[in-house]
């Protein structure tokens, strides 16, 4: 189900009400146990497989992992929890994208191969918790973690439901202590995180589904070509919401934790307030760009073994990223983009290793940043190359007698939230969310607290799932 | 060590590479949470007190519910669950106008609403005779431009979630409906961004604005009995903006090519649902004044509708030919009245008694309404 459902609200009360019973901790990590499942059952029952699978083969590996003193064992356990966890990914998620891949290539040979008609359903969250369970196995290959001796706290490890279908990609290090002791809100924690929670779906159900979804769909999705006005604040539009919607999400998901008495990574750090790509690398899907690096940059030799191996480490993990977004060439070159970003800051950083930017100076290449993070989005939003050539050509003043796109309406609204976003960002780069809510007057709060409820509700949102749901 | 680019305030992972990250740090800001909890909910109440009265004071009303994908699935669901003798397809025109009781009082049997606004009735008619559970007689309403288009419209993803409808999404239809039947503020025609984004009249030339988008028109029932919205009749501004829509649509070109693929498709649906014992009749609703003519404009009488009769080899009745169909009040001459909509339905009923076996008046049934009947009816 999604946060932002009449579902989810039944379901949230239900769990928060069995959660404050007087009941022994185990009892209620087997609630949440179930509950997660639910959760996850309530988009397509049979999927629960997939967890199933996921957690009996993890847990199984790491244990031996664990029991073994062989090097040659040792690896070959962690490679199974690998293959089983990224054979299930591909089969699900780039199974139809490898098909298809195939019968392209083998037609520049000659050869008409028409594959079998098979249609296969993407389970939701599939990438998230295939992460969330390998980063277990791997954290012990690796000895940075002892496997956990409670199947229980595993299982709701994988399937605690706030992290389970868009993250944050949390570690077993993260969570699973955090299941040691009891765990329930304060009164004040639980309004604090009903707080978060409010937050998130403002930006999703308001920001996102509002205002900012129909004018990047009547730019990206149109037949028209667009001019240079359309083609940036559709992109523009773009980049607002596709923030308020993960982020939305992340924030959500933080609150929900929070009222159940658990704590959740930042997944955000006002990215549209970055220098440069390392910078908004840090503070965009912190824990998927963490788990990137931890577990595939690092492995491939990170920047251990001089320049040339560290760029190439550097590309390759920002075109697999590319890939774990979606099953599509357009994603790849979204995540080459990105490289080419960081292989040429890297560059520039090593020849300018000396110059400090001063306060203009940042202004300026923070906005060079947001425009070219903007540049990259187009493909990612894009559903084809050419859709994508179209909107680029847009922004740059290619598509001369372009028809208008955007009303005045949606200029408005989108000029105003993405203005607003991103200096706040910058307002907020050095800072945290709980360190201006500490400074800020309660009635404050509270009027605006108030008043993103009061938005939610009347907007009403149509149940609409989040972006990164299909990833 | 916090780098030069991370928050002073606190570290996340991208600050410690190659390690186990451990339990994050989520500090509580030393506020009043449950004293400032308690006076969001008591503003909220107030808030949304205040929101509901004026929605209500707009002519909006608790009860009236959103015609979405689930109502729909639901009914159709219906088809494969009952043995339903008369199922309704096609847009809006059939949905509008339609009184599913008066129906029910002339033939003892209350059809299946499954008519969707803007929407091709083409793929729901295939649909129907793809599913072996359908032996009754089919009842299609179209307007020309509609049901001959490619594109299935407005609610392609009826389907779909009549195919697969998760737990989840069927539980927030089931708790939605029961918050609509006490809430009228929920609606989807008034939800916050559409009433902000209209505000925009159309202040640049050639682009869309949502301002020229269609309004709230009707009202529906949770057996999707649809009505025109009342305010539409009796508000001059929601009823010159409804008829400025219609009028202002681009022309649609449509081909020999498309038409011949309509009427394939339509023989072929046809043939189907009749080898199973069932029976399709085509309606053309009224439409009135200058969208009548530039209706016909766009696909005169002969190439479409005469072309589909005949091609498909099924019976039709156009409103135009039937004299108890004419006349009727279209406010924004392109649905009918809820009044007139029962007086139509009751002309329709008759009619296609006439040319068809599968349908036929009770012995009680009422005498005949007419145009003057619209007013006796008002709802």
């Amino acid at each position: 189900m999604v946060f932002n459902s009449l579902t989810f609200v039944l379901f949230f009360a239900i769990v928060l009400g069995l959660h404050s019973l007087p009941l022994s901790w185990t009892t209620k990590k087997i609630n949440l146990l179930i509950a997660s499942y639910l959760f996850y059952a309530a988009w397509n029952p049979p999927f629960i497989l997939l967890l199933w699978i996921s957690t009996a083969v993890d847990w199984w590996a790491a244990n031996r992992i664990a029991e073994a003193s062989n090097p040659v064992r040792r690896r070959a356990w962690m490679l199974l929890s690998v293959i089983a966890n990224l054979g299930m990914l591909g089969w699900f998620k780039y199974g139809s994208f490898l098909l298809a891949n195939f019968q392209t290539a083998v037609a520049l040979l000659g050869i008409d191969y028409q594959p079998p008609k098979y249609s296969i359903v993407l389970p939701v969250g599939i990438s998230f918790y295939t992460f969330a369970t390998m980063s277990y196995t791997l954290d012990v290959y690796l000895r940075r973690a002892q496997p956990t001796r409670s199947l229980l706290d595993f299982g709701l490890f994988v399937t605690f439901f706030p992290h389970l279908v868009a993250g944050p990609i949390m570690r077993p290090t993260e969570l699973v202590p955090q299941f040691a002791e009891p765990k329930r809100a304060s009164s004040d924690g639980l309004f604090f995180g009903l707080a978060l929670m409010s937050l998130g779906l403002f930006q999703k159900v308001v920001l996102a589904d509002g205002f900012l979804a129909r004018p990047a769909e009547l730019v990206f999705d149109g037949a028209k070509a667009p001019g240079v006005l359309d083609a940036w604040l559709g992109t523009l539009a773009f980049s607002g919401q596709i923030f308020c919607d993960f982020a939305g999400y992340s924030t959500t998901a933080i609150g929900a934790a929070l009222c159940l008495g658990f704590k959740m990574p930042d997944n955000f750090r006002f990215p549209y307030a970055a220098i440069g790509f390392s910078d908004f690398w840090r503070r965009w899907h912190i824990t998927l760009s963490s788990w990137l690096r931890d577990y595939l940059y690092i492995p491939l030799g990170g920047n251990r073994h001089g320049e040339a191996r560290a760029l190439r480490a550097l590309m390759l993990t920002m075109l697999l990223g590319g890939l774990w977004h979606g099953a599509s060439w357009t994603f790849v070159v979204w995540g080459g983009l990105h490289g080419l970003y960081l292989c040429v800051e890297r560059g520039l950083r090593r020849r300018y290793a000396h110059w400090r930017p001063g306060p203009v100076a940042q202004i300026a290449l923070g906005l060079l940043t947001y425009t070219l993070v903007n540049v990259a989005w187009v493909f990612f939003r894009a559903s084809s190359f050419s859709k994508a050539w179209s909107v680029l050509a847009g922004m740059f003043g290619a598509n001369t007698d372009a028809a208008p796109i955007l009303a005045a309406g949606h200029i408005a609204a989108v000029s105003l939230i993405v203005a607003a976003l991103v200096m706040t960002h910058w307002l907020m780069r050095d800072r945290t969310l709980e360190s201006l809510l500490a400074r800020t007057p309660a009635p404050v709060l509270t009027g605006a607290w108030a008043a993103m409820v009061f938005a939610i509700m009347i907007e009403q949102g149509a149940g609409n799932a989040f972006i990164y749901f299909q990833f | 060590m916090p780098s030069s680019t991370s928050s002073s305030e606190r570290l996340t992972a991208a600050d410690r590479p190659g390690v186990a990250q451990p339990v994050p740090e989520r500090p509580l800001p030393p506020r009043p949470w449950r004293a400032m909890g308690t006076m969001v909910i008591l503003l909220v109440v107030l808030a949304i007190s205040a929101w509901e009265w004026r929605m209500r004071e707009l002519g909006l009303r608790a009860g009236d519910f959103d015609d979405g994908a689930s109502l729909w699935a639901e009914q159709r669901r219906r088809v494969d669950a009952e043995a339903t003798p008369v199922v309704l397809l096609g847009d809006s025109r059939l949905l509008f106008d339609t009184d599913l009781a008066r129906f029910q009082t002339l033939t003892g049997v209350r059809p299946l609403q499954l008519a969707l606004a803007g929407t091709n009735a083409r793929p729901f008619l295939r649909n129907l005779a793809d599913d072996p559970a359908f032996h009754g007689l089919a009842l299609v309403g179209i307007k020309e431009l509609s049901y001959f288009r490619d594109g299935i419209g407005l609610s392609g993803d009826a389907l779909e979630r009549f195919r697969y409808e998760s737990p989840a999404q069927h539980i927030s239809f089931v708790l939605h409906g029961g918050l609509s039947r006490c809430l009228a503020f929920l609606d989807e025609e008034y939800r916050l961004s559409k009433l902000l984004l209209r505000l925009d009249p159309g202040l640049r030339p050639g682009a869309q604005s949502p301002y020229g988008d269609v309004w709230k028109l009707r009202s529906t029932e949770m057996d999707r009995q649809t009505r025109m919205w009342s305010r539409v009749a009796s508000d001059a501004l929601l009823n010159a903006h409804a008829r400025s829509v219609w009028m202002r649509r681009p022309a649609a070109q449509i081909s020999d090519a498309l038409i011949a693929r309509t009427v394939q498709e339509t023989r072929e649906a046809v043939a189907a649902i009749r080898a199973r014992g069932g029976e399709v009749v085509f309606l053309r609703p009224p439409s009135a004044g200058e969208l009548r003519k530039k209706e016909e404009a766009e696909l005169p009488r002969q190439r479409g509708w005469d072309a589909l009769l005949r091609g498909a080899q099924v019976s039709g009745i156009h409103a135009d030919d039937d004299p108890p169909q004419s006349g009727l009040d279209l406010p924004e001459l392109s649905h009918l009245s809820a009044a007139c909509a029962t007086v139509y339905t009751d002309a329709y009923v008759r009619a296609v008694t006439r040319v068809t076996e599968r349908l036929a008046l009770r012995a009680d049934a009422p005498a005949p309404l007419t145009a003057a009947d619209c007013v006796a009816t008002a709802r």
